[in-house]
């Protein structure tokens, strides 16, 4: 084995998170930052996202996936960062010593003095949601199918039923009729669709796509493929209720039923998980639980817009710079932990370590709210307000909050939504 | 003759459901909207409702065999199928520029389709 | 598909033989067994499966478990095949490079067996639940001939596990107990036997038998006749079709459904060490089952059940929800806060029982030279051994050769596992050929060597299932979502074919429907 090599900041994934880290940290004065990217390519999952609606934020601009990752494949070649491709990280270990392998080096070791954590997300499986069956070939998660159709074109259906209405879903229902596909129809477990508005009417609408809401699919029949599926409608409870079956011909099943962050490498190497978005726990710095380990992106919670994971890997890039220059020696003050107010189901970062400059706090709500008003409050004061027509629990919610120029010491930060009524 | 069209606001996650009225193309009243935003949308829709296009084509000589493309501005979207259905006949030769136009003019609308990443040459799979 | 059956790669020309010294009707892991027995007298044997690979039926579709024999009932063949079955395994997977873990079997006896309300003075009841009934179960077991029991107090039972439910009162430790892949079984048996000079074929149909003058003559199949006057049935579930076909029957094979739940082995990797079952009274259990138990499987994933579910559908291999239910509720009891969450896939096998309950073995009385091998449900897996011993008997006395081969091997060379190898030897296979570099299963860690190398294995993985029974590939966390693209492009290549002909297993499986733009009329294959 060849000498163990130790960069400066090795970034694990090279989807969007980890491309806007690794370029944040070499641009914060790192010199010596290496990508590890486990595909042949650059990009993570964006070059299969050929639909639009990307970099409103980030680049006040509407793009596809593919131009949105283009950008960042462009600056990254030029920043002289070096990239391993075809690359599969072995092992994490909480002293950051990293084992890695891929075609032209072998396994090779890395000792790193920083590292973000950048490995996105997977699909849910059709037994994560317990569907009954068969198991032929023809069940397939959204994401994958969105794969084998842009990516390697291949096909696999052709008279499609959806469950789950998700972005992910609704997108591959257009996808899948304007390859010519059929889809039947999608259907959703819950009594309202899971993914954006402007999805269900650019996806589904324009294109005559049934939703069925309070749906869920209850058999899966055919022995070698898929030949039919039995849906079912459900009650308030989330039960599906008998006599309701009705038999759906089809020859796939595609799964939107949710994504869960890649932290198989955190748990390896000790990192603190948040039950509640199954990332790690992070703080304003997107420093995890482990000393000179940052993550971003989704690995960290499930984003909904690429241009605030792009945002969260530029702080952790930063941050990830500014330890390894400041020789990882500063003290790491203790955290106060950002509570989750009023109809705030989980904020990212959950901990505040040092409150000196602007910092981002994402989250989501538990339930739909209109005329809803979205605060944070540091020790009782008001640092943040914003009103909003509504808020939804699939639409990712921002909020910030300022020091003030110097640093604030603090006791207590809260997120929370309140509303006109309660208000008044 | 009187007639209705129901709309789904896309602009907040209010989602508002719009009624527009209009009488020979003419629009007479948009009910259902929260805002102005959403008025504004509804008569568009009516009007002229157009859609970004975004398909693949056939790649010859690449690193993969397909390329993502977009349209560079939104056509109507009464004629997205018909450009996709145009576009699926189209191969290009690899390399491929990001922005490169794949093909100009989709269906006389002036609109071009342009590739919407770079693309080596190479051997796909 | 391009390729059905043998492998021109290593198994010679598709065309079958027109004779052969003796027919294994089935290649599941009864008939590999009886075949690689055989082959150490004679290399003239061949396999026949209707499948696209061996392992295809209830082989691949079990929960693995080598039983030492102390589920089943005194005086019945099954066991006492069992028994030395067990005994016999560690001889018989010697050279196959398989690997029996015998991490034992723990029978926990709980407050539920007697429950408090029945009447029963306390004392008298805990002295049945924490002396009788151990002693009881020991002393069933060594009777049976199986050795090593020892009874456990509760302390030590949750020493042992302590995810156990705290209504556990005592246990009894079953040493011998252990489990095996039962498809990487059957695979290597059968590759182990084609080493030794028998031949198998897949995708290879029995549609009849010639039979003259009260013997069997010949084996009819979909590709051809093979002549033959010894012949095995070992086909599973249809194994009361296939003795009917050469007249040979008298049995009924009614199909019972198991569904067992997988989970995440690296969320349950440390849950149970042994296996672990609930005892039951005989009045207690609820199905013809033995109950099942909470197991981790060869490579470490914990799994729930079986369930036991007459069917009238030798291919029902669905699973309803209310057996997920039904399970999810049976272990809640045995271990209350197992980790539901982890769930990552379910299974579901057809045991081949018949109206005896016991396995039927012998020579038929109608047809000289047909033996059958039916009835064969749990523990079949743990009585393999001693049934091909059984059966190698029967087939001597029919005219197999009895003298064993001084050339025969005993070897089965294993293909190297990326994932369990060092650095160092991992090293020395990249340098050797990159693409043990190239990792394509990211949750199992499964070079594409490997997947090219399971392709081109004695017994050829010609489909998506072969190549994840060989590798586990797509058998993780993802379950293929990630690398089902990437092992259909593999097998694509490595078999000449277009990559819409690759199957999920076999025929009428497609992975895919068609190439992009085919279906508006742009695209071609």
């Amino acid at each position: 084995m060849s000498a163990v090599r130790r960069p400066q900041c090795v970034v694990i994934g090279a989807g969007p998170a980890g491309l806007g880290a690794a370029l944040a940290a070499r641009e914060a004065g790192l010199g010596d930052v290496m990508l590890l990217e486990r595909d042949f390519e650059l990009g993570g999952i964006l070059p299969q996202c050929i639909h639009d609606g990307f970099g409103s934020i980030v680049f006040d601009q509407v793009l596809t996936g593919p131009q949105y990752a283009q950008r960042f494949i462009d600056r990254v070649e030029a920043a002289g960062i070096e990239v391993k491709l075809n690359t599969m990280v072995l092992e994490m270990r909480g002293d950051r010593r990293i084992t890695a392998v891929n075609p032209r080096d072998g396994v090779f070791e890395l000792e790193p003095a920083s590292i973000v954590l950048a490995m996105g997300c997977r699909e849910r499986t059709r037994h994560q949601v317990m569907i009954p069956g068969y198991r032929p070939a023809g069940v397939i998660c959204a994401g994958a199918a969105q794969r084998d159709i842009n990516i390697e074109g291949l096909m696999p259906g052709r008279r499609v039923v959806i469950l789950g209405s998700g972005d992910i879903g609704l997108i591959m229902a257009r996808r899948f009729t304007l390859e010519g596909a059929e889809v039947e129809g999608v259907y959703e477990i819950m009594d309202h669709p899971g993914g954006l508005t402007r999805n269900v009417v650019q996806c589904l609408h324009d294109y005559d796509i049934p939703l069925h809401l309070s749906h869920t699919v209850t058999f899966i029949h055919g022995r070698k493929r898929v030949e039919a599926v039995t849906v079912t409608r459900v009650d308030e409870n989330l039960k599906p209720i008998k006599g309701t079956e009705r038999r759906v011909p089809c020859d796939a099943l595609v799964l939107s039923v949710g994504l869960i962050p890649e932290n198989e490498l955190s748990k390896q190497a000790g990192v603190e998980l948040d039950p509640l978005t199954a990332g790690p726990v992070v703080d304003e710095r997107m420093h995890t639980s482990v000393d000179g380990i940052f993550a971003c992106g989704n690995v960290v919670c499930v984003f909904d817009l690429v241009d605030w994971v792009t945002q969260t890997a530029e702080r952790a890039g930063r941050s990830a710079a500014e330890y390894v220059l400041e020789g990882g020696r500063r003290k790491r003050r203790p955290p106060v932990r950002v509570t989750a107010g009023r109809n705030v189901k989980f904020v990212v970062p959950q901990l505040l370590r040092e409150f000196d400059r602007e910092i981002e706090l994402f989250f989501r709500v538990e339930h739909p709210e209109r005329a809803a008003r979205t605060r944070v409050l540091v020790d009782g004061e008001e640092l943040y307000s914003r009103k909003a027509k509504m808020v939804r629990p699939p639409e990712m919610v921002k909020a910030g909050a300022d020091p003030g120029g110097a640093r604030r010491e603090l006791e207590n930060i809260t997120v929370e939504v309140v509303t006109e009524e309660e208000e008044a | 003759m009187k007639k209705t069209h129901n709309y789904t606001c896309i602009n907040c996650p209010l989602s508002c459901s719009l009624e527009l009225t209009e009488e020979d193309g003419e629009v007479l009243e948009v009910r259902g909207a929260d805002c102005k935003v959403g008025q504004k949308y509804a008569v568009e829709e009516f009007r002229n409702p157009r859609r970004t296009v975004s398909t693949t084509v056939r790649v010859q000589g690449g690193v993969l065999p397909l390329l993502p493309v977009v349209s560079a501005a939104p056509i109507p979207k009464a004629l997205v199928r018909e450009a996709v259905r145009t576009l699926a006949a189209v191969t290009v030769e690899a390399p491929v520029a990001d922005g490169q136009v794949i093909y100009p003019d989709i269906l006389g609308t002036g609109v071009d389709i342009i590739a919407s990443r770079r693309l080596e040459a190479g051997v796909s799979g | 598909m391009a390729r059905n059956g043998v492998s021109p790669l290593s198994l010679g020309p598709e065309k079958l033989p027109s004779r052969a010294g003796l027919v294994v009707v089935g290649g599941g892991v009864i008939g590999c067994s009886i075949a690689r027995e055989a082959t150490r007298y004679t290399p003239d044997v061949v396999v026949l499966e209707k499948e696209s690979d061996v392992a295809c039926g209830t082989s691949k579709a079990n929960n693995a478990e080598v039983h030492s024999g102390i589920g089943e009932d005194a005086g019945t063949l099954k066991q006492k095949l069992n028994v030395r079955g067990n005994q016999m395994y560690d001889e018989f997977v010697r050279g196959l490079g398989v690997e029996l873990k015998r991490q034992g079997l723990l029978i926990v006896v709980t407050q539920r067996t007697i429950p408090r309300d029945g009447g029963m003075p306390e004392e008298e009841r805990m002295e049945l639940l924490t002396r009788k009934i151990p002693a009881g179960i020991v002393a069933y077991g060594e009777n049976a001939g199986i050795r090593g029991l020892r009874i456990l107090s509760r302390d030590e039972v949750f020493r042992m596990e302590p995810n156990v439910t705290r209504e556990a009162v005592a246990g009894v430790f079953d040493p011998t107990y252990g489990l095996i892949s039962p498809y990487k079984l059957t695979i290597a048996l059968a590759e182990h036997a084609v080493i030794n000079g028998a031949r198998v074929f897949l995708d290879t149909e029995v549609t009849g038998f010639r039979v003259e003058d009260g013997a069997v003559r010949a084996v009819v199949t979909n590709r051809g006749e093979i002549e033959s006057s010894l012949v095995v049935n070992a086909s599973g579930v249809f194994a009361d079709e296939v003795a009917d076909m050469a007249g040979a029957g008298g049995f009924k094979i009614h199909p019972r459904k198991g569904a067992t739940l997988l989970f995440d082995r690296q969320v349950t990797a440390e849950y149970v060490r042994s296996s672990v079952a609930e005892f039951r009274l005989p009045g207690q259990r609820t199905t013809q089952s033995k109950g099942g138990g909470a197991m981790p499987t060869a490579e470490g994933n914990l799994q729930l059940g079986p369930t036991a579910i007459e069917v009238e559908d030798k291919y029902d291999t669905s699973i309803s929800a209310e057996e997920i239910e039904e399970i999810f509720e049976r272990f809640h009891y045995l271990l209350p806060d197992f980790p539901r969450d982890a769930l990552i896939s379910a299974f579901s096998g057809v045991r081949a029982p018949t109206l005896e309950e016991d396995f039927v073995i012998g020579a038929s009385e109608a047809v000289r030279g047909f033996v059958n091998v039916a009835g064969i449900q749990s523990p079949g897996l743990a009585s393999a051994p001693a049934i091909a011993e059984m059966v190698l008997g029967i087939l001597h006395d029919l005219g197999l050769p009895r003298e064993p081969r001084p050339d025969f091997d005993p070897v089965r060379p294993a293909p190297p596992k990326f994932s369990e190898l060092s650095n160092r030897e991992r090293n020395r296979l990249v340098r050797e050929d990159p693409r043990w570099g190239n990792v394509i299963c990211r949750c199992e860690t499964v070079t594409e060597m490997e997947v090219v190398n399971a392709i081109h294995s004695i017994i050829p993985a010609t489909n998506m299932d072969a190549v994840k029974r060989r590798t586990r590939t797509g058998m993780g966390r993802c379950q293929g979502g990630f690398c089902h693209n990437r092992v259909a492009a593999i097998l694509a290549r490595e078999l000449g074919i277009h990559v819409t002909e690759v199957t999920k297993d076999g025929e009428g499986s497609p992975v895919f429907l068609g190439v992009a733009k085919e279906f508006l009329g742009g695209g071609t294959r």
